[in-house]
């Protein structure tokens, strides 16, 4: 009776087994059958991800091409919408009009927030953000008004395609003005190089993108760290997103799989941002 | 062969007609590749013309002819772009057209002679380096040194315009090389037999003869800088508006196309893109005429009074 | 004009001499100190084995070898479209056209060298938004289009050496061919061709030298930062001078700031060699 029990068991056991065995493909073994390429274009943010991603990919499976660009936000709606990449990467969420217009769907998967920075070497680190907005409005002018030394300020900003100029211009700069004069870089790899190298820069950034040549600084009092991002006292921070256009074809929905899934979670914050688990 | 023989040279002498048909074909293949060079340029002007004149009507003519540009905003000002373009291509030009006439002069005779060589080969060198390098070690060496020097972003008109004509120099010595030489080796001995040494035949004898050379020149050089992109593009800062210190960021139409196409996506902006394409379009089309005019009479030299 | 006149413009022109050669001694000094420590094995290939990557078995990541070979492929498909079409006008040229026509004919090709190379990119965007509008809806920017774009740039080139080439021939060679009863054919591939050759192939390495070279036109035509190895006509594709754009503008780390040192001087030696080519050449065929 006992070993018939055990059997039984034993079998139900087996069973219940079997039926997970379709959950243990979701990392690298799902594109084990897949091949094709993947186009992805749009935000800057993103890049660093996806670059690590497909690179883990192509190396388990070589017949899988994989192509990051970069853009902007703006980029990235457009060319997923007409249709010119596969995925559009967006630091931003969409606008109603952008999915009607292409029938895009978005994925996101990542907390990024957008921290206002300087070059190390400059003695600021914290400012309200009155200042920051009188900053890039231009009437504030020289370092000295704000603690610092008597440097006229170089002002960073992106253009106007960037979901993080987006962003940063929305929710610090409460929809100000950005002055003319300001000097345009076309991603945030791009602003990090122009404020490492300039002691009298400010721009802003994505904090994923955060290192020792450039310094965040606090905004009323909030760090621009991932931590205060998650709970709520840094305020500037929005989603990554990844749009297709329609549904994703079974070789983009693995790689959307793969991002959003448990093995996307240690790219996303090697990359510094916050997965979305 | 009626086609009139006082215009039969020995080369016409030998093909004046093609008798076998695959020599024929041969003919009909090679008069095709020229006429298909004729037809890429024709459809290259047509299709910047189709794809600008939407925004040639009134109403985007206005939206053009603004001083702002802020897509999103929905203003397309170009001419901040046209105005930074002609600064750039002038400032630069104002630097490398006297250094290029000074070399030229003393490669042709105010130099020693064991260098002239060595100073041509760095000239021919000079052209052989592409474009991005030019900026790339100007971005790196030149950007920190004005940064330093000036408390700027370094990003500037003045590194624009500084790298711009080294970049055009090796392109206005050897047009005015190319000038210089006939009439030198035609005129040189003139002089010097009438009592001028040769330093003085050179400057006041051959250089006032050269006037259309040196015109042509200057064109070439301005035609060069107006139709850079990189340099301006990496250097320039490129901030849309029109720069009132050297120090000032600017754009230029070429880095602005580059710029919006990288980065802008929005197709009305694309329309205003265009008409930056005609005008540069146009630009070079003048240059050319230009040029030439004055060098086809630099074929038929003056005779010295 | 007194001696102090001459003296004083020859002071000038030894300065201009020398600030021109101080100039470039520290930007090529510059550029050589921080790029040729990075030439080492990893420079091309990464971590990956030179053999897996060269036969496109495993991505390199790190290195230079795919910018690299897409500007190869580039460079080669671009000649594959130029060459026969620019060497076949500069023949006709030179050998066939004449009064009203050369004059007609000439034009186009003097335009052709003068137009900005980014309105030539523009062009090429141009070109694929219209195929998108009407025929070929999934039209896109690709190694094709670039090369197409990048074939029509160096045109000029071929078609203006090719014409110099031909026309600086000895008048005497010329006859050689109808003295001796060939056809007319004959003598343009026996005679003339050969002793043009040196010349045309002078212009050739300059035409394929401002081909390796060229950035704005590929930047509208369909290169990207990170593509991997040219992987098809309607592909995107890397190569070296958008890499070098691109690192300058963004490096996110010093490695890629180091692989664009090292990849300056790559394309510079690529252009330099080519260019060093082209002036032998032509020199021997001013000589003989």
């Amino acid at each position: 009776m006992t070993r018939r029990f055990n059997c039984a068991l034993f079998c139900a056991m087996l069973l219940v087994l079997s039926l997970t065995f379709s959950a243990w493909g979701t990392g690298l073994d799902a594109f084990s059958s897949l091949t094709g390429k993947i186009d992805i274009a749009g935000g800057t943010a993103h890049i660093p991800v996806m670059k690590e991603a497909a690179k883990q990919i192509m190396k388990a499976n070589p017949a899988i091409r994989i192509t990051v660009a970069g853009g902007g936000s703006g980029v990235g709606v457009q060319k997923v919408g007409e249709g010119l990449v596969d995925i559009g990467n967006t630091g931003r969420s969409l606008s109603p009009e952008e999915i009607e217009k292409y029938g895009l769907q978005s994925f996101p998967f990542a907390i990024d927030g957008v921290a206002a920075i300087v070059h190390p070497s400059n003695p600021v680190t914290g400012l309200s953000s009155e200042q920051i907005q009188a900053i890039f409005a231009g009437t504030i002018t020289n370092w000295q008004e704000l603690g610092g030394p008597d440097q006229p300020i170089n002002l960073y900003t992106r253009d106007e395609a960037s979901g993080t100029r987006e962003v940063f211009w929305k929710k610090l700069l409460q929809k100000g003005s950005i002055a003319e004069r300001a000097n345009v870089v076309a991603s945030n790899g791009a602003m990090k190089v122009a404020i490492s190298q300039d002691p009298a820069a400010i721009g802003y950034m994505s904090i994923g993108h955060l290192d020792e040549i450039v310094k965040g600084i606090e905004v009323d009092g909030a760090a621009p760290t991932q931590d205060n991002a998650i709970n709520g006292s840094y305020k500037i921070v929005r989603k990554l997103y990844m749009n297709t256009k329609g549904e994703p074809s079974p070789l983009v929905k693995a790689f959307i799989d793969y991002i959003c899934g448990p093995e996307g979670t240690p790219l996303i914050s090697a990359a510094g941002y916050i997965p979305l688990q | 062969m009626g086609r009139g023989t006082k215009q039969k040279t020995e080369r016409s002498a030998t093909f004046s007609r093609w008798r076998q048909p695959n020599e024929r074909l041969l003919l009909a293949g090679l008069r095709s590749c020229a006429w298909l060079v004729a037809l890429a340029v024709v459809l290259i002007f047509l299709f910047l013309l189709y794809f600008s004149l939407p925004a040639l009507r009134p109403e985007s003519l206005k939206t053009l002819l603004n001083w702002h540009w802020r897509p999103y905003g929905g203003e397309f000002g170009i001419l901040p772009m046209v105005v930074g373009s002609l600064l750039l291509a002038v400032s630069a030009l104002a630097l490398a057209y006297p250094l290029g006439i000074a070399l030229c002069l003393f490669i042709h005779g105010l130099g020693p002679r064991i260098l002239r060589r060595p100073l041509r080969l760095i000239l021919h060198l000079m052209t052989g380096v592409p474009t991005v390098v030019y900026g790339f070690i100007a971005a790196f060496l030149l950007v920190p040194m004005l940064r330093q020097a000036f408390h700027g972003s370094g990003f500037s008109w003045l590194a624009a315009s500084l790298t711009l004509s080294l970049l055009i120099l090796p392109t206005i010595v050897l047009m005015l090389n190319s000038q210089f030489e006939p009439l030198r080796a035609r005129l040189e001995t003139s002089f010097v037999a009438l009592g001028y040494s040769p330093e003085q035949a050179l400057l006041q004898g051959i250089l006032p003869l050269a006037r259309q050379g040196l015109l042509a020149a200057a064109v070439l050089g301005f035609g060069r800088a107006i139709g850079d992109t990189l340099i301006s593009l990496m250097l320039a800062g490129n901030a849309p508006l029109v720069p009132e210190a050297p120090l000032d960021s600017l754009r230029t139409l070429t880095a602005h196309i580059a710029l919006v196409l990288a980065t802008d996506a929005q197709s009305s902006t694309y329309q205003s893109l265009f008409v930056c394409g005609t005008i540069l379009f146009g630009v070079s089309l003048l240059v050319n005429l230009s040029l030439r005019r004055l060098t086809r009479s630099i074929l038929a030299p003056e005779s010295p009074t | 004009m007194s001696r102090a006149q001459a003296g004083m413009i020859r002071f000038v022109c030894w300065l201009a001499a020398m600030t021109l050669v101080i100039v470039l001694g520290v930007a090529i000094v510059f550029l050589c100190r921080r790029g040729l420590p990075i030439i080492d094995s990893r420079l091309l290939f990464g971590d990956t084995s030179w053999w897996l990557a060269v036969s496109g078995q495993r991505p390199v990541w790190d290195g230079l070898w795919p910018a690299l070979a897409g500007t190869l492929a580039l460079v080669l498909l671009a000649s594959v479209l130029a060459l026969p079409v620019g060497i076949g006008a500069g023949i006709y040229l030179a050998e066939f056209a004449r009064g009203k026509t050369k004059q007609l004919l000439s034009l186009p090709v003097e335009l052709l060298a003068g137009i900005p190379s980014i309105v030539m990119g523009l062009f090429g965007f141009a070109l694929i938004l219209l195929l998108r509008r009407s025929i070929f809806h999934s039209a896109n920017t690709s190694l094709l289009l670039a090369a197409a774009i990048i074939a029509l740039l160096i045109l000029p080139y071929l078609i203006t050496t090719t014409q110099t080439a031909l026309q600086g021939i000895d008048p005497g060679l010329r006859l050689t061919g109808p003295a001796l009863g060939l056809s007319q054919s004959h003598t343009l591939w026996h005679i003339l061709l050969p002793a043009a050759s040196r010349g045309i192939l002078g212009g050739v390495a300059l035409a394929l030298g401002r081909a390796a070279e060229d950035t704005a036109v590929i930047m509208l035509t369909g290169v990207v930062a990170s593509a991997g190895l040219p992987s098809g006509l309607t592909e995107k594709f890397e190569a070296l001078p958008f890499t070098i754009y691109y690192f300058t503008a963004q490096h996110t780390c010093s490695r890629e700031l180091d692989l664009a040192f090292a990849a300056s001087l790559m394309l510079l030696l690529l252009t330099w060699s080519l260019q060093g080519s082209a002036l032998l050449l032509q020199r021997t065929l001013e000589r003989s």
